[in-house]
């Protein structure tokens, strides 16, 4: 069992929709974005294209970041998920120097979005994220637990993305890869990804 | 960590998923809201319901944000500041709502008892649910004057006039799932904007992943360009030319169309006489045809389809008479690919191959069978939108786009251009909801149902006007830039009109920032006598109010009809007939009411409650035992109870719908496509506005008004707009601005998850202008910048360069640029574009007053570089 997933690029239109509804899951803090979209403009006009890349922790098989954790923080799940334990993170950021991809995040002081101070929302989900830690997308673990898919996932106006057993060849995300050719960022790096994407 | 045990520790009470509907923006998605102890901790969509489909955008999500906002209204205010202005503080002391309410109704019946028409209502077009209760209430008090600010001005006035009139529905969309071919003009649906906007997004991205190929005409490639098949820039504003150039290709060198089509469905076959009107039997008054068979002129009605001549010139009684069809075939002689190329710069090559690309594909003759009936099958579509239509040459720009469907037939068929949800047999348990196109004497059609008491067909009689904003005369218009124009005044002088506006009651419309520059607004606003504005927040407008009324949000508030009428947000195609509702989640903070609640509180004060009950029972056509009666107090919840009862049944009453949430029904092919069904043509040649002119100038020309007479030619011709004329030096750029995915209008500006993601994105808060012209003109990316107009408004903000926009082009995305301290988050975020707008007759269309929405700039370094 190995959890991955498949984003569709002919799919997705920019929308921010996978950004935004993983904050709302998730209330993670202002700068803090466990799913992103990045752009990019490719060629001149007139035969310029615009390239749109959600992107969020990978997930990845052979994950730098767990390597040079020093308190075992960082771990590995049996189901491929790589997720931190707030509790014995110090706070190093070595594993942000680790990851190649940029996907984790140091929640250095509570923060909230509006100046007068935390809302009720926020009170809730936001305060729960402990300081001085590493933060970063572990799949929606707890919508897993309960049979949900993650939230970027179910959200996704577009249906862009996919989520399912990379180990099971005929899951639809394996499928997906197989058939249309899906690719993980940078496979140089060796990290083997869990998050594969589709041409656009 | 998990949320669940989070809140276990904390002992739960209440843990519920409610359905209701998002109101971010008009597409009005149905929703989940979780709330946990009083909390709303998460919002999602909801799978059950066909609008979203349980799958919300960026906005719909970040909901929670602007519900929770600090900065939200909570308590009435008066003004104390006597005077208004853009830099005046108002002062605001705060008051109870009894305070609030009698000195509103003190203020209403004053002008009410003088004449109701003083009274201004306006309404923001962002909440879909605003409209039934604002429109009860302006009938109510018996004022004709409603008012959707800059939303219908900027988006609304050309393409929901000919999405009416050609598929009697208030937008169009390619039936996504089979259409093969569609060509954009200026318009984002499936890309995360517009009607229906969460649905389109996946039917949209199934049609791409199905091959549909996406041609999309833009002066900018993002959004909807930026997944197309093609990206085709133009110069801002031309789209109609180059659709008239490929209607000439189709028409004049291809020689390809939909003959049967023409013949059955459109008025192409009507013979037009030299006057331009249609040439009518003298016993019956119809308009008549060629019959080819017998050889004679012949009612419409008499003659089979097929034998109805589309050219030719034919002796009627000594009138030399033409079919409209070959009078457009000569119309379009001059429409060249070469003379669009001039106008369009889409080099001529482009358009020919266009055309051909368009006919071949649209499979003209063809049938299918959907779900065992067999339909004509035409899979192409034309679609326009406010980017096309957001000129002077509003009408005839979305005209020459929809001629191209005409054309091929492909018009509320299989795989066509497709209205949103025109015809419906209703509501299979109570037959309630039925409607369907209908044909008048001319046998042109009339929409089904509409959003608004006045359909745009059959056209109304132009008269003196008695509103303000002038739309009685204007009758092709919908929303007028009168009310708030710089020579608005010179005008009502001029058509005597018989009173001024006094006072106005705002339901959260920013017009300040919305319709155009905010110093001809503020001129405007701050003559009215008395202003009420009900509001989320202190908006800049809303800072011109004497009494200021905190507003409840999407998630405190009710609505029995989220997402009726279904031509309005309803996805078209096959799929489902959905009707949600909205129910509040949360209760209000502090003292906020909404603002249903508050009309109905006002029409008793006022002594209007039977006019007001008259006005739900038309509104919403309740019938028998569910008409309000009398002046009974009916609270807003039995009234959308009465009205949930009456279309669904005893059973269905609100209780039901906020247990279940929404109701559904499937929909049948003959009810999506419907054109072959209903006995109805829709008008190829506008001769009806021969007739609008002649009367129009009868009443403006004694009166000094000059009306520009090719702006009513029965056929569709490119007018340009003053900034295609402007000569001045160094204004070498076309300034247009456009809907930013993350951002509705001015109002989630202030949401601030939106804000942040805004500010990473390239495009949303800065300008864009193509890479090349910018570095001629000495920009580097990131640089600031002063845009500035022809009459010297100018607008301060930082330059993207980029590949992805027309050499020509300046655009600026969404409605930004707050400078209230109201919408602090808001606050200086992004560029306030409708200050470059000016505002007067020479910038709106003299036709169906569209606000000319480009205008020619000048770019120059800001300040700041220099040092
Ligand atoms: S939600 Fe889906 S369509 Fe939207 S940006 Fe993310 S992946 Fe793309
Ligand atoms: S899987 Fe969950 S945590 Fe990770 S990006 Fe998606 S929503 Fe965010
Ligand atoms: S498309 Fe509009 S209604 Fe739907 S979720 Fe987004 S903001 Fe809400």
């Amino acid at each position: 069992m190995r959890w991955g997933m498949v984003i569709d690029l002919k799919r997705c239109i920019a929308c921010y929709g996978c950004q935004l509804s993983c904050k709302a899951e998730n209330g993670t803090p202002p700068g803090v974005f466990f799913a992103r979209l990045l752009k990019h403009e490719e060629g001149q006009f007139p035969t310029v294209r615009q390239l749109f890349l959600p992107v969020l922790c990978n997930h990845c098989e052979e994950p730098p970041c767990v390597e040079v954790c020093p308190t075992g923080a960082s771990f590995k799940t049996e189901d491929g998920i790589v997720d931190i334990d707030p509790d014995m993170c110090v706070g190093c950021r070595s594993c942000m120097m680790a990851c190649p991809y940029g996907n984790r995040y140091f929640n250095d002081k509570p923060q909230h979005y509006f100046p007068d101070g935390p809302t009720p929302y926020e009170e809730r989900r936001t305060a729960r994220h402990q300081t001085d830690v590493v933060m970063k997308c572990n799949f929606c673990r707890d919508r897993l637990a309960v049979g949900k898919e993650p939230a970027c996932v179910a959200n996704c106006p577009a249906v862009a993305r996919y989520f399912g057993d990379l180990d099971d060849p005929n899951s639809e995300v394996s499928r997906l890869i197989k058939d249309r050719g899906g690719f993980p960022l940078h496979p140089e790096l060796g990290t083997k990804p869990s998050v594969y994407y589709l041409p656009a | 960590m998990t949320d669940l045990s989070d809140v276990s520790s904390r002992g739960v009470r209440d843990d519920k998923w409610i359905p209701t509907s998002c109101a971010l923006c008009y597409g009005s998605c149905s929703i989940l809201a979780h709330r946990v102890d009083d909390v709303v901790v998460k919002i999602e969509g909801n799978p059950d319901s066909a609008i979203g489909k349980g799958r919300l955008c960026g906005k719909g999500v970040s909901g929670i944000m602007t519900h929770y906002d600090p900065n939200r209204l909570t308590v009435p205010l008066r003004r104390t500041n006597p005077k208004k202005g853009l830099d005046e503080d108002p002062r605001w002391e705060e008051i109870g709502w009894e305070e609030a309410l009698d000195e509103i109704a003190a203020q209403l019946r004053r002008i009410r008892e003088d004449d109701p028409r003083k009274l201004i209502v306006q309404r923001t077009t962002t909440v879909t649910a605003s409209r039934v209760p604002m429109l009860t209430f302006t009938a109510a008090f018996g004022t004709p004057n409603l008012s959707m600010a800059g939303g219908g001005l900027h988006c609304g006035n050309g393409a929901h006039l000919l999405s009416g009139l050609m598929h009697a529905s208030w937008s169009i969309v390619p039936d996504f799932e089979h259409c093969n071919y569609a060509i954009y003009f200026g318009a984002s649906k499936g890309h995360g904007a517009g009607h229906a906007s969460g649905s389109n997004m996946k039917l949209a991205a199934d049609a791409r992943a199905r091959g549909m190929k996406m041609v999309v005409v833009d002066p900018m490639c993002n959004f909807a360009a930026a997944k197309a098949t093609e990206w085709v820039p133009l110069r801002v504003g031309t789209d109609g030319a180059l659709a008239l150039a490929m209607c000439h290709v189709m028409v004049r060198e291809l020689g390809v169309y939909d003959a049967p089509y023409l013949q059955a469905k459109t008025n192409a076959p009507y013979l037009i006489g030299p006057d331009k009107r249609y040439v009518r039997d003298a016993a019956t008054g119809k308009p008549t045809v060629w019959d080819l068979k017998a050889g004679a002129a012949r009612p419409f009605g008499d003659v089979d389809a097929a034998d109805m001549a589309l050219d030719g010139e034919y002796d009627v009684g000594g009138v030399c008479a033409r079919p409209a069809f070959a009078l457009l075939r000569e119309h379009l002689a001059k429409h060249t690919p070469e003379w669009g190329e001039k106008i369009t710069t889409v080099p001529a090559a482009n358009i020919r191959r266009l055309a051909r690309e368009f006919v071949q594909e649209a499979r003209i003759g063809s049938t299918i069978v959907v779900d065992g009936v067999t339909l004509p099958y035409r899979p192409v579509a034309a679609i326009a939108f406010r980017g096309s239509q957001g000129h002077m040459n509003s009408v005839y720009n979305f005209f020459a786009i929809d001629l191209l469907n005409q054309l091929v037939g492909a018009a509320d068929v299989v795989g066509a251009c497709l209205g949103f949800n025109p015809a419906s047999n209703g509501y299979p348990g109570t037959g309630r909801l039925a409607y369907m196109p209908y044909p008048d004497d001319d046998g042109l059609m009339i929409a089904g149902t509409w959003m608004g008491y006045h359909k745009p067909y059959p056209v109304a009689e132009p008269r003196l006007p008695q509103k303000p904003g002038l739309q009685d005369f204007f009758v092709m218009g919908l929303n007028s830039p009168y009310l708030d124009s710089d020579d608005r005044e010179a005008l009502w002088d001029k058509f005597e009109l018989p009173y001024r506006p006094e006072a106005m009651l705002n339901f959260g419309a920013n017009l300040l920032m919305s319709i155009g520059n905010r110093e001809s607004v503020a001129r405007g606003l701050a003559e009215y006598k008395f202003m009420v504005s009900i509001d989320l927040f202190e908006t800049e407008t809303t800072r011109f109010a004497d009494i200021v009324l905190p507003d409840c949000g999407h998630l405190q508030t009710l609505d029995s009809r989220s997402n009726y009428p279904f031509i309005f947000s309803l996805p078209g195609g096959m799929g489902e007939w959905c009707w949600p509702i909205r129910q509040p989640v949360l209760p209000p903070e502090g003292q906020q009411r909404r603002f249903q609640d508050v009309l109905l509180e006002l029409s008793d004060r006022l002594g209007i409650r039977a006019d007001m009950n008259a006005a739900y029972n038309a509104a919403m056509n309740l019938e028998g035992p569910y008409r309000l009666q009398g002046d009974h107090r009916y609270s807003y919840e039995e009234i959308c109870d009465a009205e949930l009862k009456c279309n669904f049944g005893p059973e269905r009453g609100l209780e039901w719908f906020k247990e279940h949430g929404v109701l559904k029904w499937p929909k049948k092919p003959e009810e999506v496509y419907w054109r072959p069904f209903a006995d109805v043509r829709v008008p190829i040649y506008w001769e009806f506005l021969v007739p609008v002119f002649e009367k129009m100038d009868a009443i403006g020309a004694p009166r000094g008004i000059k009306l520009p007479p090719e702006y009513y030619e029965p056929l569709p011709d490119f007018l340009p707009c003053l900034s295609h004329c402007c000569q001045k030096p160094g204004f070498d750029f076309y300034a247009f601005y456009y809907r930013d995915v993350l951002h509705t209008n001015s109002f989630t500006l202030e949401n601030p998850w939106l804000d942040e993601a805004a500010q990473l994105d390239p495009f949303s808060y800065t300008i864009a202008i193509n890479a090349t012209t910018g570095r001629k003109n000495g920009l580097t990316d990131g640089a600031r910048i002063w845009v500035e107009n022809e009459k010297g408004r100018k607008v301060a903000g930082r330059v993207h360069l980029t590949e992805a926009i027309h050499p020509e082009g300046l655009g600026v995305a969404a409605c930004a640029g707050h400078w209230g301290d109201g919408m602090p988050i808001a606050k200086g975020k992004g560029v306030f574009f409708n200050e470059l707008l000016e505002l007067d007759w020479d910038h709106s269309s003299p036709i169906n007053l569209n606000l000319d929405l480009c205008a020619k700039v000048r770019v120059t370094l800001a300040e700041e570089n220099a040092k």
